[in-house]
């Protein structure tokens, strides 16, 4: 099942009451899909500047156990959704809520405490402390749980264990990404963040990547997943989202939006119809 | 990170030049005067000699003042110009002499707003003439010890420069309260006709100095920095704010303090214990002992506690601290905390050092700030690093070059090793892409 939002040729470009007539339905959808789900986010508006909103009104749920996926263009607001539901951004209407708790405006100090974790796009890790100590910085909330969590995490990448003293700002981008994963696992989230996690690999640690974030969610953990690797993406997921300017465009099973026509038209491109 | 170097060097030294330029100011204000110590080196000790008399004499001068108990005198000249001071041989006391008879007359040169000093040698001469390796090892000692005073005060600077990225020209004007709070609180002179006390023990004195420290260091975030920051003032406003907030409280000790010098009670005079070539009062070793007690706890709390990490990951990545679950702002509180208090402590030292007025601390602004430079920019250590290096050069090289160049030899050094070392000494060069 594909759900659409906006006209028929094109996700739409918010403005009047048009867009609000349409969202109607999606609304609907939303709402009873997202009845109770882990973490939702219903009609979020945010921005960085006041005055100028990057996010017009976007919905979006994940229950318990499952993959989700955003994908989108460029300065779509990917980044800005899970910076907005991180209490990175000030949201400025609109609601975010886990486990049917009311978290909007919470700051990310907070939140990691119930149960988030977000690994950011970029400057992901602290270059100046050491692996070990980036892994530490996880669990600053809660150093009892060090041991068990650092077990945890060097079992699931081998190669932070055996560098555990090397400075985080003297590793490659892969390396990096798994501190950064490391770091948000640490203090066992039920819901992590994840934005981008591939930019920038080799396609062999995409796969790498690709395969951990199935293998963590397995072990329970909710996942939601920005990726430009929208293909790859959408095949690991369990549902995923199409944002566009600052709106869920479509939303549906991985499968379905990896083979809805337009979705491949507008954001998976040709290359994908082969 | 080149570039931020840089960037802050630059706009640094040209607020620089505005706040010397308006300091200036505040010293002519005060007017010339010529004063001086009578002292008698006896068996070692110095025996103030009081009743000597001691005339000036100058343009629209003509004054003859009396030593005191503590064999001080003063003669206010009330403007520059080169005046004769002699003493009269016939008022000192039996059995006291000038070390050279001849010498009872000098000329002195006294430029505008300044305190000169001049001493008349009594007694038999004590003095060794001392080789330049006694001189220099002397000198070592003395510059360590500026060094360590530097490095409390400096890492206080780097730390707040590191969490919040602001250039806080008003720390040296927290080194100063350190000093003259202590003082207050120690002779229980209060200012603004506050009901005075007998005074207390000085340690603590320095123990309620601190504590206050604390407090003061809490109301700079609470009240000042943390609004401005939620508020997203931009560095370079903050920094300007800054300069605004140090003009503000030096004129305001000038206020309360006076213009004047004055020393601890506890350790005026003390006498020198020697060490091999080396001379310094107890105190002088008792200060570097605390300093360098005082540096290792805080780089062992960086390095090692919880709070110490969180501090260097805030310094590294604000926001992913955040995300990490560390309280930042908590975490810059305590920064500004102890940072006060390192500044204060600094302070009450460089007290016991070379006295203490009204500017003290903003006369080693620069050198901390070249220090901090030095070391690298938000590194911590850099700064312990950068501090002992400008403390020891400033002093050291006094045996080769004039003693009023001193500072601006410690700029030479910072000029050269940024050359060499864009990221200062300590700092690392900033990963490419
Ligand atoms: N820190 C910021 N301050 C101001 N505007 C920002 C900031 N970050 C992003 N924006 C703006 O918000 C819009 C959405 O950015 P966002 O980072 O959410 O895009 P994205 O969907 O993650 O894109 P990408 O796939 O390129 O990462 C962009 O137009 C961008 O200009
Ligand atoms: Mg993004």
């Amino acid at each position: 099942m594909t759900t659409q939002q906006g006209s028929d040729d094109r996700p739409r470009t918010d403005s009047g009451t048009e867009a609000g007539a349409d969202s109607g339905t999606d609304r609907g959808v939303h709402e009873r899909a997202a009845g109770n789900a882990l973490l939702r986010a219903d009609e979020v508006i945010a921005g960085y500047v006041p005055g100028v909103n990057i996010l017009n009104g976007c919905d979006f749920y994940v229950d318990d156990g499952e993959l989700v996926g955003i994908i989108g263009p460029n300065g779509a607001g990917k980044s800005t959704l899970l910076k907005a539901i991180f209490g990175l951004i000030k949201v400025s209407s609109g609601t975010i809520t886990l486990r049917g708790e009311d978290i909007t405006g919470q700051k990310a100090n907070q939140l990691v405490t119930k149960g988030v974790g977000f690994v950011p796009q970029t400057n992901n890790v602290f270059p100046s402390l050491t692996i070990e100590e980036n892994l530490q910085m996880g669990v600053f909330q809660a150093p009892k749980k060090f041991k068990q969590s650092f077990e945890f995490v060097t079992g699931l990448f081998p190669a932070l264990g055996d560098r555990r003293a090397q400075r985080a700002g003297s590793l490659s981008g892969g390396e990096r990404q798994m501190v950064a994963m490391g770091r948000a696992l640490m203090m066992e989230p039920s819901v992590l963040l994840l934005d981008e996690p591939s930019a920038g690999l080799s396609p062999a640690l995409q796969d790498e990547v690709f395969v951990r974030t199935r293998q963590i969610n397995r072990a329970g953990v909710s996942v939601i997943m920005v990726e430009q690797n929208a293909r790859r993406c959408l095949q690991i997921c369990d549902r995923g989202y199409v944002l566009d300017q600052g709106r869920n465009a479509y939303t549906a099973s991985g499968k379905d939006l990896s083979n809805d026509p337009k979705v491949i038209e507008l954001y998976l491109g040709t290359l994908a119809k082969a | 990170m080149r570039r931020r170097v840089a960037v802050a060097l630059a706009t640094m030294m040209s607020a620089l030049v505005c706040v010397l330029g308006l300091g200036a100011g505040v010293a002519h204000a005060e007017g010339e005067s010529i004063f001086g110590f009578l002292r008698n080196a006896k068996g070692g000790d110095l025996v103030p000699v009081e009743g000597a008399k001691i005339t000036v004499k100058g343009p629209g001068v003509n004054e003859t003042a009396t030593t005191d108990d503590t064999g001080r005198w003063t003669v206010e000249v009330g403007k520059p110009g080169t005046y004769t001071v002699t003493i009269d041989q016939k008022s000192l006391p039996k059995g006291v002499t000038l070390r050279n008879p001849d010498a009872d007359s000098l000329k002195v040169p006294v430029v505008e707003s300044q305190d000169k000093p001049v001493l008349f040698a009594l007694g038999k001469s004590t003095r060794v003439i001392q080789s330049k390796w006694a001189q220099a090892a002397q000198l070592s000692a003395e510059g360590l010890r500026f060094g360590l005073i530097i490095a409390l005060a400096a890492v206080g600077l780097s730390l707040i420069f590191g969490t919040t990225g602001l250039t806080n020209f008003s720390h040296g004007e927290l080194v100063t309260l350190g000093a003259i709070i202590a003082w207050w609180v120690s002779t229980g002179n209060l200012p603004l006709s506050l009901p005075g006390y007998g005074g207390v023990n000085f340690l603590v004195a320095a123990a309620i100095t601190l504590a206050i420290m604390g407090l003061i260091g809490w109301a700079n975030d609470a009240r000042l920095w943390g609004p401005l920051r939620r508020r997203g003032t931009g560095l370079i406003a903050a920094m300007i704010v800054s300069i605004g907030l140090s003009l503000l409280l030096r004129y305001l000790l000038l206020y309360l303090f006076s213009g004047s010098s004055r020393a601890y009670p506890a350790y005026r005079g003390q006498k020198g214990v020697d060490i091999g070539p080396i001379t310094l009062s107890p105190a002088d070793y008792i200060s570097m002992a605390i300093a360098i007690v005082v540096l290792m706890a805080v780089a062992y709390a960086l390095l090692r506690t919880r709070l110490g990490k969180a501090t260097r990951a805030v310094s590294d990545n604000p926001a992913l601290a955040s995300a990490s679950g560390i309280d930042v702002d908590g975490v810059i509180r305590t920064v500004w905390i102890a940072g006060s208090m390192l500044a204060g402590l600094a302070g009450i030292l460089l007290g016991i050092a070379q006295g203490i007025n009204f500017q003290i601390g903003f006369q080693i602004l620069l050198l901390m700030f070249a220090a901090v430079t030095l070391g690298g920019l938000g590194t911590a250590f850099g700064a312990l690093v950068g501090s002992i290096v400008v403390g020891m050069f400033v002093t050291v090289s006094t045996l080769v070059i004039p003693a009023e160049l001193k500072n601006v030899g410690a700029l030479g050094i910072l000029i050269i090793i940024l050359l060499v070392r864009p990221q200062g000494i300590l700092g690392r060069a900033e990963r490419v892409g």
